[in-house]
């Protein structure tokens, strides 16, 4: 064999080398993509190859919830048709409470209903796929709520295209939420901690001041001044004090009101710029009005879609 | 080998997405990379598992690119191990696989970063092992046929 001539298997062997080299140097630049340019992708990938197993779930979460929903929904509408035939003057008298105090009126959020599919691959824990999109007015940073007993704070939404989103639920490492006592009274920011399992994850009111006492049981709502969330939605109830810090902060565990497991039918609090108008003139109007004529559960008459929900203060 | 490695994938993105099961299913999508990176050798085992780590990976928001890697990396290696090891006994092809998924969810633990990241003990030590003998019991099963009858041939 002449000297310059490489052996046909130490050529195939430097071939497979270079092959190698060439894969992990792509999978190590998918890591280092810009965010943007990862989600372009995965949406890419999601809406060609992966469609149809998206499609199978979301027809097996619809078959789900119809089973499941069916009964539940009838004995809520009853319920809510005997709240609404005895709170019926309440509509009427806060109106001309507010016209006296000279308070705007309450904001009006749209409300879209969407069915959460989960992902069960590794590293989608505390994501969830949902069947609205941008073309149901959904767009990324909108609250995702859910009624399990009551309305809750389940998570938000990330990712929009036109036709679903991805959102996060509050065991997401990046979920945060500006919060309040009901009563407005006590403020603080809601993180999530880690368990060491999945199971116990648990949410955190951090940031309390310290002279401050919250109450086991209390209900912690969002505040709005993250201007992620509007005000008034409710996130879980205060189970017990979890740390005083050097005397001038507290914290304490809150008892979520939705467990992200659960969530199969979900509402999102659609963004509507009217009711962002509203909301800054609320805010406005609210620094000369007490804040302790929010109700215990402001979320709680959700319509739907289109529907007037209930007043996010 | 083509079909079986097809049927696989299809049944692991079934399982884990249209039905969304998690543990509950074992890891398809590896035991197929494992046994196709064996046939296709050296160079190739990675190009497959880039391929399905990126599947995976369009599900994941904010740990993109880390099922690449440790798919990337296990199709490495099982295409390497052709040079290494000739065996295709049952037993070989137990404990390959089950090192096959230790070391995915190793990368991946890695990978997903400090911040996402679940204690090391859990994710690896004892969901891993668990996720681990599953997926090589059930890639034992799923290759006997293939390996008799490649054996007969």
């Amino acid at each position: 064999m002449p000297w310059n001539q490489v052996p046909l298997e130490d050529a195939s062997r430097r071939r497979s080398l270079h092959l190698d080299f060439f894969w992990l140097l792509l999978s190590a630049v998918l890591l280092y993509l810009p965010a943007e340019a990862q989600a372009l992708l995965a949406g890419a990938v999601r809406f060609t190859l992966l469609r149809p197993f998206l499609e199978v779930q979301a027809g097996v979460v619809r078959v789900r919830v119809l089973m499941e929903e069916t009964t539940r929904i009838q004995a809520r509408m009853d319920s809510l048709a005997a709240l609404v035939v005895a709170q019926g003057t309440v509509e009427e008298e806060n109106r001309r409470l507010r016209a006296l105090l000279g308070v705007s009126p309450a904001m009006r959020v749209g409300f879209v209903p969407a069915r959460v599919v989960r992902p069960g691959t590794p590293g989608s824990e505390s994501v969830f796929l949902l069947d609205v999109g941008r073309q149901h007015g959904v767009s990324a940073g909108d609250p995702v709520v859910m009624r399990e007993g009551r309305i809750g704070l389940a998570g938000l939404v990330r990712e929009v295209s036109r036709s679903s989103a991805v959102g996060i639920d509050w065991s997401h490492p990046d979920f945060r939420a500006s919060a309040m006592t009901w009563d407005g009274k006590v403020f603080g920011l809601v993180e999530p901690v880690r368990g060491t399992f999945r199971e116990e994850d648990r949410l955190l009111l951090n940031g309390v001041p310290f002279y401050e006492r919250v109450d086991p049981g209390t209900l912690i709502v969002t505040s709005g001044l993250g201007g992620v969330f509007p005000r008034g939605i409710p996130i879980g109830t205060v189970q017990e004090l979890a740390e005083e810090e050097g005397g001038w902060r507290k914290s304490y565990w809150l008892r979520p009101l939705v467990q992200p497991g659960s969530l199969v039918h979900v509402l999102v609090l659609r963004e509507d710029p009217l009711a962002r108008r509203l909301l800054e003139d609320l805010l406005r109007a609210d620094s000369a009005v007490s804040a302790d004529t929010l109700p215990p559960a402001p979320m709680g008459s959700a319509g739907p879609e289109g529907s007037p929900g209930g007043g996010g203060v | 080998m083509g079909g079986l490695f097809l049927a696989l994938v299809l049944l692991h993105f079934f399982l884990h997405v249209g039905l969304g099961l998690r543990g509950e299913a074992p890891d398809l999508a590896l035991v197929a990379l494992l046994l196709a990176a064996r046939e296709v050798g050296p160079g190739w085992g990675g190009g497959v598992g880039l391929a399905l780590g990126l599947l995976e990976d369009s599900l994941s928001v904010l740990a993109f690119g880390a099922n690449a890697l440790a798919l990337t990396l296990a199709g490495i290696l099982g295409g390497r191990t052709r040079d290494l090891f000739v065996g295709d006994s049952l037993r070989f092809l137990f404990g390959y696989v089950a090192l096959g998924k230790l070391l995915r969810d190793f990368v991946h633990w890695l990978a997903v970063g400090e911040d996402l990241r679940e204690p090391f003990l859990v994710a690896v030590l004892i969901r891993g092992s668990a996720g681990a003998l599953y997926a090589a019991l059930v890639g034992v099963v799923v290759a006997y046929p293939f390996l008799r009858r490649k054996r007969l041939l």
